[in-house]
C-alpha cells in the first residue's frame, strides 16, 4: 500500500466545481455567524471527553448529538437560556411513547437555538428550574436510554434554520493532538471490492470510491467520522464532506453543509464512508484522501492505480 | 264576608296546584350507581411467570396491564391471568406485546400466549398506537412502523425531537419540539403538517387523533400555553377550535380522545377539560388526575380516571358534563385502569410489591 503522509493542504488543488465553492463560502458564514450570536457556550460537563461526533453513523443513522462520557458528573446548562421540556426517560405512561434518548431537558438559548441534554440518570432532571444561567445545574450524566456506557449526549438545534448544528463549531475547542486515522479505502463496482494499495490495476469503468476513516476520541473508549474528509482524484477535487450541520428533507435527515447526502449515500456498512461515484478511463489514476478533525489534525493518504 | 270566601278559594286552589304538581310532575330519583368487587386475582410475579394454562376462549375478551414491575394479559372473567417482569421497558396492546431491554440486539414480538411471532432487527424502542406497532430509533427523531412479520413498513425522520405521539389505523400524528405537528399515513405519507403559534416559545407537549382521523387536537407552546383543534375538511385540516390555557407545563402533558371519538380530554393543572367537539363546548372536571386519561363508558356515559386521594389513589367516575359522580379510594404505589361496559378492572401494586387484580363492576341501587 502507498500512503504519502504530506502536508497536502499547503497545495491546494484549483477548485473546478464552483459549486462546491459556493458550499464552502456558505458554511464559513454559517460559522461565522453562529459563533457571533452564541460565543459564549460553555461546555455542559467539567473536561468533556467526546465519545461520539456529530454525523457520525450509529444504529443505522446519524447521530445529531456530540457523545461526553462521564460517570455520575453533573450536567451544567451551556449558556443562559430557559427550560423548555423536560422529560422522565421511564415515564411511559402517556400514549406509551418511548425515549430511546433516555431522560432529557431542552433549553431555549439565545436566538432560537435549542440545547438538548440527554440520557440524563433517571429522576436526575431538574424540572423545577425555568431561567437558567449558564452553569446551572440541569441533571447528573448516566445512560438512561439507547447509550453505551454513561455520558452525556448534548445536541443543539437552530430552530431558526431548522436544522442541527455540530456542537463543535461553537464550543471551546478541546485539546487534541491526535489525527484521524485511514484504515483504509477501495474501490466496489458491482458489489465487489478492490482495497487500494493492494490493487495495483483495474478495468476501466464507473467505481464507487469508500474510505474507512476514524478519529480516535479523547475518551479512548471509541472511534467516530472524522470532521472534514476531501477527495481528490487526478489533482481534482471530486468530493468534499464535513461535518456541519444536518437537517430532514422530505422525511430524511440529511448532512446539509456540503451538499445533503442522506445516511444511505454516505455510509456502507460498518460506518465506512461513500465518497463518490467516478468514471475511471483508462490509463493511470492518483486517489488522495485526506481527513481532518475538528481541531486542526490531519492526515492524507494517496494510491496509485492503473486502468486498463 | 265575600272577601274572605274568594282568599279561601285561592290558598285552596294553590294548594291543589301543589298536590297535582307533586304527583304529576315529579320526577323519580335515579338509581345509584356504585362499583361492585367481582373478583381479585394476585399477579403473579418472579421471571415470566405464566397463570395462563388455560385458553382465554369462552371467559370473555382479553385485556392488558402494564404496571411498573409487570405486565401481561387476564381476561374479563379473573379466569387465567399471564404476568410478566418488565425488565426495561415493554410496549403491550391487547393483542402482542415486545418486552425489551435498553440495548436489545432485536425485538421479540410475542402474542399474548407469550410466544414469539417475529424479530423485529430496527433499532430502537416499540410502542403501540391505533392497534399499530411502532418504533422509536436512538436519538428520538426517527420513527419506523412494524408490519405483524416484524419487517420495517415504513420510516420517516422528523426536523427535531419528539415529543407527544397518538396514532388511529388509518393516522400517526407526532408533536415534536419545534413546534410542528405532524401527521402521517399509514404508508408514512405525510397528510398533515401545521404548526400552532401564538406562544412566546413554540413546541408540541402532547397531541391526540380521534379513532376515525378526522379530529386532531394539540397543546402546544409555552407563554401561552394553547389549545388547538384540527377537523378534517375534505381533503385538508382546518383550525375549528382553539384557547389559550392557563398552564404552562414543561413537560408530556396528557391528552386523548374518547374511544368513541365523542370527547377530547387533556389533563391541566388540579382538573382535567373534557371538550365536545360537536357542541364546541368544554366542561372541566376538577380532579388531581394521576394518569389513564381517556377511558370512556359511552353505554353508561361515564369518564373514568385515576386520581390521587387523601389516603392513596382514587378511582374517579365523572360524567362528561363535569360532574363528579363518585369516587372509589385504594392503597396503591402503582396503578393501571381498564374498562369494559359493565366493569372497571383495576391493577394495582402495593408498597410492599405485590400485585393484584381486580374487576368492579358497575351496578345500579
Amino acid at each position: 500500500m502507498v500512503r504519502k503522509w504530506a502536508f497536502f493542504h499547503r497545495h491546494e488543488v484549483p477548485c473546478r466545481f464552483s459549486r462546491l465553492r459556493i458550499d464552502w463560502v456558505f458554511a464559513a458564514l454559517f460559522v461565522v455567524l453562529s459563533c457571533a450570536t452564541l460565543a459564549g457556550l460553555d461546555w455542559p460537563l467539567q473536561n468533556p471527553k467526546p465519545s461520539a461526533h456529530f454525523g457520525t453513523a450509529a444504529s443505522g443513522g446519524f447521530t445529531t448529538a456530540i457523545g461526553l462520557d462521564a460517570q455520575g458528573s453533573l450536567v451544567r446548562s451551556a449558556d443562559d437560556g430557559e427550560l423548555s421540556f423536560v422529560h422522565d426517560g421511564r415515564d411511559f405512561h402517556i400514549n406509551s411513547l418511548p425515549s430511546t434518548i433516555g431522560t432529557w431537558v431542552a433549553v431555549e438559548h439565545a436566538r432560537g437555538m435549542i440545547g438538548l441534554y440527554s440520557q440524563l440518570a433517571p429522576d436526575s432532571a431538574a424540572y423545577y428550574l425555568k431561567k437558567l444561567k449558564k452553569g446551572s445545574i440541569l441533571g447528573s450524566t448516566g445512560a438512561s436510554g439507547w447509550r453505551k456506557g454513561e455520558g452525556l449526549d448534548f445536541a443543539l438545534y437552530d430552530r431558526t434554520a431548522g436544522r442541527w448544528v455540530n456542537p463543535l463549531l461553537l464550543m471551546p475547542s478541546i485539546e487534541d493532538k491526535t489525527a484521524p486515522v485511514i484504515r483504509s479505502a477501495y474501490l466496489l463496482r458491482g458489489g465487489k471490492a478492490w482495497a487500494l494499495g493492494e490493487t495495483k490495476s483495474l478495468p476501466q469503468g464507473q467505481y464507487t470510491i469508500i474510505v474507512d476513516a476514524v478519529d480516535p476520541v479523547a475518551s479512548g473508549s471509541g472511534a467516530a467520522a472524522p470532521y472534514y474528509i476531501r477527495l481528490i482524484v487526478d489533482g481534482v477535487k471530486a468530493a468534499e464532506l464535513s461535518l456541519d450541520t444536518a437537517e430532514v428533507k422530505q422525511g430524511s435527515l440529511r448532512l446539509s453543509s456540503t451538499g445533503p447526502r442522506g445516511f444511505p449515500e454516505l455510509y456502507a456498512g460498518d460506518g465506512k464512508i461513500i465518497l463518490a461515484s467516478k468514471l475511471f478511463p483508462r490509463g493511470r489514476s492518483v486517489i488522495q484522501i485526506l481527513v481532518r478533525d475538528f481541531a486542526g489534525n490531519e492526515r492524507q493518504a494517496s494510491w496509485a492505480i492503473n486502468l486498463e | 264576608m265575600e272577601e274572605n270566601g274568594k282568599r279561601q278559594l285561592a290558598i285552596a286552589l294553590v294548594a291543589l296546584s301543589g298536590v297535582i304538581y307533586f304527583f304529576v310532575c315529579a320526577i323519580p330519583l335515579s338509581r345509584e350507581l356504585i362499583l361492585e368487587p367481582a373478583w381479585a386475582v394476585s399477579i403473579p410475579t418472579g421471571a415470566a411467570t405464566l397463570g395462563l394454562d388455560r385458553p382465554t376462549a369462552g371467559h370473555g375478551s382479553r385485556l392488558s396491564f402494564r404496571l411498573k414491575g409487570s405486565f401481561g394479559y387476564f381476561d374479563e372473567a379473573g379466569a387465567s391471568i399471564f404476568a410478566a417482569p418488565v425488565s426495561f421497558g415493554c410496549a403491550i396492546s391487547d393483542e402482542a406485546y415486545v418486552s425489551y431491554d435498553r440495548l436489545p440486539e432485536y425485538l421479540s414480538l410475542r402474542n399474548a400466549q407469550g410466544q414469539e411471532t417475529a424479530r423485529i432487527s430496527e433499532p430502537g424502542y416499540p410502542f403501540w398506537g391505533g392497534g399499530r406497532l411502532f418504533v422509536m430509533h436512538p436519538g428520538q427523531v426517527s420513527v419506523a412502523e412494524i408490519g405483524s412479520d416484524g419487517k420495517r413498513l415504513w420510516t420517516h425522520d422528523f426536523p427535531s425531537v419528539i415529543t407527544a405521539f397518538d396514532a388511529c389505523p388509518s393516522m400517526a400524528l407526532f408533536g415534536l419540539l419545534d413546534g410542528s405537528l405532524v401527521g402521517l399515513d399509514s404508508k408514512g405519507d405525510e397528510v398533515l403538517g401545521f404548526s400552532p403559534g401564538g406562544s412566546r416559545i413554540p413546541g408540541i407537549y402532547g397531541c391526540a387523533i380521534s379513532p376515525d382521523g378526522l379530529l386532531a387536537a394539540a397543546i402546544s407552546g409555552l407563554d401561552s400555553q394553547r389549545l388547538v383543534v384540527l377537523e378534517k375538511r375534505s381533503s385538508a385540516y382546518r383550525v375549528t377550535y382553539h384557547r389559550y390555557l392557563d398552564s404552562n407545563f414543561r413537560r408530556a402533558v396528557d391528552m386523548s380522545f374518547t374511544e368513541d371519538g365523542r370527547f377530547l380530554l387533556y389533563e391541566q393543572e388540579g382538573r382535567f377539560f373534557v371538550y365536545d367537539p360537536s357542541k364546541r363546548r368544554e366542561a372541566v372536571v376538577d380532579s388531581a388526575f394521576l394518569g389513564d386519561l381517556g377511558l370512556f363508558s359511552s353505554a353508561r356515559e361515564i369518564l373514568v380516571a385515576i386520581e390521587s386521594g387523601e389516603g392513596g389513589r382514587d378511582i374517579l367516575c365523572a360524567s362528561p358534563v363535569g360532574k363528579r359522580l363518585f369516587t372509589l379510594p385504594f392503597n396503591a404505589e402503582d396503578s393501571s385502569i381498564a374498562l369494559s361496559s359493565d366493569a372497571i378492572f383495576l391493577g394495582l401494586t402495593s408498597q410492599g410489591g405485590a400485585s393484584n387484580m381486580l374487576r368492579l363492576d358497575f351496578k345500579e341501587e
